[in-house]
């Protein structure tokens, strides 16, 4: 007992010293970490003063003056015109609108897009893929879809080198390529006459046929013609018709009148009528 | 035995008490200043020695950086000075050898060689390893934009303290570190200003003009956006820039303005009842006799002509007549609620005093100062005064510091009415339109306003051989937002102006450039459609048969 009271106030004493050890190794601690954050801060502020060394710099060396010089020798730009603004969406839209001079070719493109008397579009549309294969002279031009667009362009064409309108304008673009591909048979004016007496087996119809033109440059083609867009009037062409054989073989979908009867004249080309179209197209291709 | 043990102990005791109220004292002083402990003060915040000073954009105009500077100290050189004042002469060859080699004899312990020096001098002078060499870095004014807006930012001397423009006027504010930390924004634009020193530039190389002159303003803040005078200075290196060049001629220098003065003289008409309507006729004859004095037009009517048509053909006689209905003591009480009487109140301390005919202001002077002859002021004045004509009639101080929750609009004095402020619109679109500015007219911008072409007084009289040419306008016109000022101290005639050297001619073009240039960037769409009013003043003007 009497032990125990002597160390007693040993042991105090080492408590006391072991406290205030660790009350300072915690203050220790906290010094340090207030040193290490400081050493942040000090790096942050001189990032800072970096940074700010830097803008100058760029801002000294970019500066306005020096930028106009440069535009005046190299860039030449210039402040831009009142005209060149735009109210809003809808003028802007109108920038993407067609140049003016597609309104002139606009037949053309009806021709080609819209089947205003689908029958005869059908004939066509097939006619003229079978019609170059003979010849074939100007077979890959044909395939259906180019020859849609070349069609318009030998339209515009003519246009310009004064074909007579009254022509065209009776069927509007359906005539128009006829005439033109007529040219290399007929020469001189008698080509303008040249679609209309092509067109004669197949009647009115076949003056709207686009596929005239390339008829024409063969014997065979207004055969064909007669025998897709009217069976009732292939008698006629019929016995022509027996030089072309392959021109036969694709005359099978002559069985579909029906549909060309059905065809809606004021629907847009359907797909139907590019669908036999693009069949044959693709195997003299 | 047992009391020596006793002693010991309370020894012992005492010692562990004290290093551990030491360590507490400690631990208690942290918890209460530790935030200040062994910290640096100078590296935890990033306060210039100088404040900035930046654009309404917050884009640099001036700033404090450290700069390298290159001494010498005559005393601590150690090796052959005759060798060191050669090899510094190779350096920086502003010097010969001689003179490196006189400094170093002069027995002075201290010498700049160089402030400012490029980082390459700077590592040449360090290889010399001469240790009287001192380099050192200190703080130094740099303007990034060279001569942009000069007379604006102004300078400081080689002390740091500001002694022209802004710099001088907020030395105080930049200098002190309490606010230093915080940029001074002003409201000028660098852009704008670019632009418009751009154009009055070019405009003062065509017509070898001696001066010029620019201002660009929001007439309903007062602030100004622009503002120039030309010849400029390159601020970094102001004591290389002549007394013409540091010379503020938008604030300081006042010139009298012509024309430009004659809206209002027709403003204060309408006001005072005196004009009642732009068709009002009065009696414009080829001269006008008057008070024993003649006054001349430069394109006489020589009929009955209405207000709209003096204002579009600027008629002196048509404008006298009209300051003569007014009467002086109007003129006078109108003139100094625009402050014009007054000097011009901006923050810069280069501010210009207005001359007047003062006492010998009689009937004369009054039909005189209504077409803006016998009355000097600065351009600032005149933008002012356009702004409150077209603000809708409330006068206030133009203003160098950038409008916002700190600085907010002043509390204006209604100088006009707001339906003479509105009816000026299609008046001074017209000049634009029809009349002598038909040049400062920007496709779609509505610029509106009025040239003045004013003979400067050389050896006491009058020449028309040396004029200040000015054109004050406001764009857009249907809806008034700013204030355009723009003036060319005597300007030449060329072969492209047929000789002439008229406000219609220079300085008006410099506007239309000018506007083209900010207007889209000011957030004024163009619009071919959009005009003020024309309809009450296109009534009022003759219009010559068309052959």
């Amino acid at each position: 007992m009497s032990a125990g009271r002597s160390f007693r106030s040993l042991f105090m004493a080492a408590s006391c010293a072991g406290a205030a050890l660790g009350c300072y190794l915690v203050s220790l601690r906290v010094a340090s970490e207030r040193a290490a954050l400081e050493g942040v801060e000090t790096e942050i502020v001189m990032a800072q003063r970096n940074l700010r060394v830097l803008q100058t710099e760029l801002g000294t060396r970019g500066r306005l003056a020096q930028l106009e010089r440069w535009n005046a020798s190299a860039l030449s730009l210039s402040a831009p015109n009142a005209d060149q603004f735009l109210a809003g969406s809808f003028e802007l839209a109108r920038l993407a609108r067609p140049e003016p001079e597609a309104a002139i070719g606009a037949p053309v493109v009806l021709a080609s897009a819209p089947a205003p008397a689908s029958p005869v579009l059908q004939t066509t549309s097939d006619e003229l893929d079978r019609a170059p294969a003979p010849t074939g002279t100007a077979t890959a031009s044909f395939a259906p879809r180019s020859m849609m667009s070349q069609a318009s362009l030998k339209t515009s064409e003519k246009f310009s080198q004064g074909q007579s309108r009254p022509g065209t304008l009776i069927n509007g673009t359906r005539e128009v390529p006829a005439n033109s591909a007529a040219k290399p048979s007929a020469a001189g004016g008698k080509s303008k006459d040249q679609p209309v007496t092509a067109a004669k087996p197949a009647k009115d119809r076949s003056l709207d046929m686009p596929g005239l033109a390339a008829a024409k440059s063969t014997v065979k083609a207004p055969a064909k013609v007669v025998l897709k867009a009217a069976p009732a009037l292939a008698a006629k062409p019929e016995p022509k018709k027996s030089v072309d054989k392959p021109a036969l073989v694709a005359a099978k979908p002559v069985t579909k009148p029906k549909q060309l009867a059905k065809a809606d004249p004021l629907a847009p080309l359907p797909a139907k009528t590019s669908g036999p179209t693009r069949k044959e197209p693709a195997s003299q291709r | 035995m047992l009391a020596v043990m006793h002693q010991r102990l309370m020894f012992g005791m005492l010692l562990f008490g004290g290093i551990v109220a030491l360590i507490v004292l400690r631990i208690l002083y942290l918890a209460a200043f530790g935030d200040h402990a062994g910290r640096k003060d100078a590296l935890t915040s990033l306060i210039p020695d100088r404040g900035d000073i930046v654009d309404r954009d917050g884009q640099p105009l001036a700033r404090t950086i450290d700069a390298w500077t290159i001494a010498i100290h005559p005393a601590k050189i150690i090796g052959s000075k005759l060798d060191v004042a050669h090899k510094l002469a190779a350096i920086m060859p502003e010097r010969t050898a001689e003179q490196y080699f006189a400094m170093m004899k002069s027995g002075r312990t201290f010498f700049y060689l160089r402030r400012r020096a490029a980082p390459d001098v700077v590592a040449a002078v360090n290889a010399l390893g001469e240790p009287g060499l001192a380099i050192q870095r200190e703080p130094d004014r740099l303007y990034p934009q060279t001569s942009l807006a000069a007379q604006v930012i102004g300078y400081t001397d080689v002390d740091g303290r500001g002694v022209a423009g802004m710099e001088r006027a907020y030395d105080q504010y930049l200098s002190d570190p309490a606010t230093r930390g915080e940029p001074l924004t002003l409201s000028i634009s660098n852009r704008f200003q670019q632009a418009l020193e751009h154009e009055l530039s070019a405009a003062m190389t065509t017509y070898s003009a001696i001066g010029a002159a620019g201002i660009i303003m929001d007439l309903h803040t007062g602030e100004i956006l622009a503002m120039t005078s030309l010849p400029t200075l390159n601020p970094n290196k102001a004591g290389d820039g002549s007394p013409e060049a540091r010379f503020n001629r938008a604030t300081l220098g006042v010139y009298e303005l012509g024309s430009t003065f004659k809206p209002f003289t027709v403003a204060m008409a309408m006001d005072s009842g005196v004009v009642k309507s732009f068709g009002q006729m009065y009696h414009c004859s080829k001269e006008l006799n008057i008070y024993g004095h003649t006054i001349h037009d430069t394109h006489p009517f020589g009929r009955a002509c209405s207000v709209a048509e003096i204002m579009k053909e600027s008629s002196n006689i048509g404008t006298a007549l009209i300051a003569n209905q007014l009467g002086a003591k109007r003129q006078q009480a109108f003139l100094k609620k625009m402050g014009f009487l007054d000097p011009i109140k901006v923050e810069v301390r280069e501010r210009g005093r207005t001359l007047t005919p003062g006492s010998r202001w009689g009937p004369f002077e009054t039909l005189t100062v209504g077409f803006g002859h016998g009355i000097a002021v600065t351009p600032l004045h005149l933008a002012t005064g356009y702004a409150t004509l077209l603000n809708g009639g409330i006068y206030r101080p133009a203003t160098l510091l950038k409008v916002d929750a700190r600085h907010p609009v002043p509390k204006g004095r209604r100088v006009f009415t707001e339906d003479t402020s509105y009816k000026m619109r299609a008046l001074l679109r017209l000049v634009v339109t029809q009349g002598t500015g038909r040049k400062a007219d920007a496709p779609g911008y509505r610029i509106g306003g009025k040239t003045g072409t004013a003979e400067k007084l050389v050896g006491g009289h009058y020449t028309s051989a040396a004029v200040v040419t000015t054109f004050a306008g406001v764009f857009p016109m249907d809806e008034p937002r700013y204030v355009i000022v723009t003036m060319l101290d005597d300007p030449k005639g060329t072969a492209a102006t047929y000789g002439f050297h008229t406000a219609g001619w220079n300085v008006a073009p410099v506007v239309s450039h000018t506007v083209s240039r900010i207007a889209p960037m000011l957030g004024v769409r163009p619009d071919k459609n959009r005009e003020p009013n024309m309809a009450e003043v296109l009534s009022f003007v003759h219009q010559e048969p068309k052959e």
